[in-house]
């Protein structure tokens, strides 16, 4: 196709090129013929109106005539007409039977003019301009006649043999020019096609790759390649424009994330530096600002180790101490100088990576750890005391069974005794596992325990029933104080009762025989309160700091003799704080104690919990 | 039976004395009691007992003190000495083996074992 169209356009100019040339040659050329058949005439004439009338009579005229012939072939003589004084033509020479042809005004400007004159017409039937020229002749001073002569220019061939020569010239210079021109106008295009490419690959857009055969691409193709890339790179930039809206609105997200994490991060109670992979601090929330006493802008991208006056810490998050594995999280425990001695901190070294492994930075967690710490060491010594305090009854358990399987107990009365401890026992292993019980739930606090209502007489019986035996046992009398109108409570019923049956429960314990405990019951500003005041061994001052302490158990013997695990009133204490309600003790040694609970008086409406 | 061994039986609670009485009793032995580590010394040094069998864990002198207290008296006068605890440490095993003529025993005990061991220790050291 491209072939083609370069043929055609070649020919094209071909055509183009011949045609302007010959028009152009064609006007040289008449302009050329004009002016010599002017000067031509011009003489001709001249030469003739210098001659006689007579010189064209006679004998003189025929060799005048052959004369004349001869211009008329070389010349391109047309006519020529000798007038005598009266106008009349007496001599005619006439080949092309024009004379006839000749314009009246032409004639008559010819004959009536004094001197040289010129003219042209065109003759009718023909297109051939002929000039006219007239002189007068004169003799002695007088107009003796009028020499006129027409003069017709040969026609001019359009394909004379010059001319073809010259124009077949010029077709093969163009011809030959061809490629030039097409070398050319490549060369002119090529800074705009690389434009092109260049717009292209700006609009995202790959062009069809360029083979040899289309080097000759005509400029169109450039020229609607350039706006098909136009197009592409409006489109682009459209697309463009939404991108960066778009990123000017995630670009405030992350503004605004940003802070919000700056916030979450000061918000934890530990603190947190944030470090990039040449341990310079990018980030160092609240927390640890306020352990370090420094300044934010004291910290933000300073060194690590000009901000962090902690030599132990340094070195722990550089990776230098003994069997140290980078990537690995790891953990330690220091001090801090600003703090007490006794306050342990643990600093977490984790590694920030990009996702692909590759480290971007280190977070640094300091904790104070101290509360963790003694929680974890409450937690152990008690399960050790709960683990010493089951193995107590079973000890006691297994020994005497053991005893009394080997048949090395004769004496029936004491096979009794053995058989009744192995039952205390087995009932105080019991009581252990409900204390534990009761204590979980206590410490889970509102979420296990129950809140009902609580009629005060009926817990009140509960209790006194649960101690009355033992009481007997010793002959302890319960005397008894109790509201004409019972008060109620909302709570849980079971540990209200494990409350006031472990007050009640001591008071029998570590009371001697044939003694007294009074129990009273009475409602006071809103609130119910229960008394217990027994006539026992009475708590020393320095047991009273304890009383209410795990595990704690009194060294006085009146007290260490009895079976006892520390927890019953370590627990009532929790039991009446986890109702509101408030436990005191008043005891003098010797005379007895009085405990003295109150709780919240409280009706219970439904709905409110 | 009688074979003129005295042995001090220390430990806080009732029970456990009373059941290692009877079994040491019943096999002959002098049984001498004491509530705590404090009274338990106090009998070591009165009575010079030929074995003690002793609770860890009580109040006034637990009973690491008081083997302790107690161990340089064994150069002179050796006698065993049988310590009884709820749960045997690492730091109970560590100590014990540096003190002369000691053994642990954990409870719940079986009191027949417990005489076998003293039994064994008088047969031997009167060999």
């Amino acid at each position: 196709m491209k072939v083609q169209r370069i043929g055609i356009l070649l020919l094209v100019l071909c055509i183009i090129g011949v045609s302007v040339v010959s028009t152009a040659l064609i006007r040289y050329e008449k302009r050329t013929r004009a002016r010599d058949v002017v000067n031509k005439g011009r003489y001709l004439v001249t030469l003739i109106a210098l001659h006689s009338v007579k010189d064209f009579e006679g004998n003189k005229r025929p060799f005048f005539l052959r004369t004349l012939h001869d211009y008329i072939a070389s010349e391109g003589l047309a006519y020529c007409l000798i007038h005598d004084h009266a106008g009349q033509p007496f001599v005619v020479l006439d080949p092309y039977k024009l004379v006839s042809k000749i314009p009246q005004a032409v004639r008559l400007k010819s004959l009536h003019t004094m001197g040289l004159t010129d003219q042209t017409f065109h003759p009718s039937s023909s297109d051939h301009t002929v000039y006219e020229f007239a002189k007068s002749i004169f003799e002695n001073g007088q107009q003796t006649g009028t020499v006129r002569l027409g003069l017709r220019p040969p026609p001019i061939s359009l394909f004379s043999m010059d001319r073809v020569g010259l124009l077949a010239t010029i077709a093969f210079f163009i011809f030959a020019m061809v490629p030039f021109v097409f070398l050319g106008i490549k060369v002119a295009l090529r800074p705009l096609k690389n434009l092109g490419l260049k717009m292209e690959n700006m609009a995202g857009t790959s062009m069809p790759v360029e083979t040899s055969s289309a080097k000759g691409a005509a400029i169109e193709d450039v020229i609607a390649s350039l706006d098909e890339s136009l197009g592409l790179l409006r489109k682009r930039y459209m697309r463009l424009e939404a991108a960066n809206i778009e990123s000017q609105a995630k670009k405030g997200v992350i503004a605004y994330e940003r802070k919000q994490i700056a916030r979450i991060l000061d918000a934890v109670h530990y603190g947190i530096i944030i470090t990039d992979t040449q341990d310079h601090i990018n980030h160092m929330n609240a927390h640890m600002l306020n352990l370090l006493s420094k300044e934010r802008d004291d910290v933000i991208d300073k060194p690590l180790g000009d901000v962090l006056e902690h030599e132990e810490i340094l070195s722990f998050a550089s990776g230098q101490e003994a069997g140290a594995q980078k990537t690995t999280r790891r953990d330690m425990e220091t001090t801090f100088p600003s703090h007490a001695p006794g306050e342990s901190f643990q600093v977490t070294l984790s590694y920030l990576d990009d996702g692909d492994g590759s480290i971007t930075g280190k977070v640094i967690c300091v904790k104070n750890i101290t509360n963790q710490k003694s929680v974890d060491r409450a937690k152990h010594e008690f399960v050790a005391h709960v683990a010493h305090e089951l193995r107590a009854p079973l000890t006691t358990i297994k020994s005497y069974n053991e005893m009394l399987m080997d048949g090395e107990i004769a004496d029936l009365e004491t096979q009794k005794e053995f058989y009744n401890t192995i039952n205390e026992e087995t009932d105080r292993l019991a009581g252990l596992i409900a204390n534990l019980l009761n204590m979980s739930k206590i410490e889970m606090g509102n979420l296990t325990t129950d809140r009902e209502l609580v009629k005060t007489d009926r817990l009140v019986k509960d209790c006194v029933a649960a101690i009355e035996a033992p009481a007997q046992k010793k002959h302890i009398t319960i005397e008894k104080k109790l509201p004409d109108k019972w008060p109620s409570l909302v709570g849980d019923k079971e540990l209200l009762k494990v409350a006031i049956i472990n007050i009640l429960g001591n008071a029998v314990k570590y009371s001697p025989e044939n003694s007294n405990i009074t129990l009273a019951v009475r409602e006071q500003d809103h609130t119910v309160m229960f008394d217990v005041l027994d006539q026992g061994y009475g708590i020393s001052e320095e047991d009273l700091n304890h009383i209410f302490d795990q595990f704690y158990r009194s060294s006085d013997p009146h007290i260490s003799e009895q079976t006892g695990s520390g927890l019953g009133l370590a627990m009532t204490s929790d039991i009446i704080q986890l109702h509101g309600g408030r436990i005191e003790v008043q005891s003098t040694p010797g005379e007895g104690t009085h405990f003295s609970i109150r709780l919240p008086r409280e009706d219970y409406r439904l709905g409110k919990q | 039976m009688e074979n003129n061994k005295k042995i001090l039986v220390i430990d806080d609670d009732a029970q456990i004395r009373r059941v290692v009485e009877l079994k040491l009793k019943k096999r002959g032995y002098d049984v001498l009691m004491a509530m705590n580590g404090e009274e338990g010394l106090q009998v070591i040094e009165s009575e010079e007992p030929d074995a003690v069998v002793t609770d860890i864990m009580m109040p006034k002198l637990d009973g690491e003190s008081l083997c302790k207290q107690t161990n340089h008296l064994k150069k002179q006068r050796p006698f065993l000495t049988i310590v009884m605890t709820n749960r045997i440490s690492p730091e109970d095993r560590h100590w014990v083996k540096e003190m002369q003529d000691t053994h642990l025993m954990e409870k719940p005990f079986s009191p027949t074992r417990l005489l076998g061991c003293i039994d064994e220790y008088f047969r031997r050291s009167e060999s």
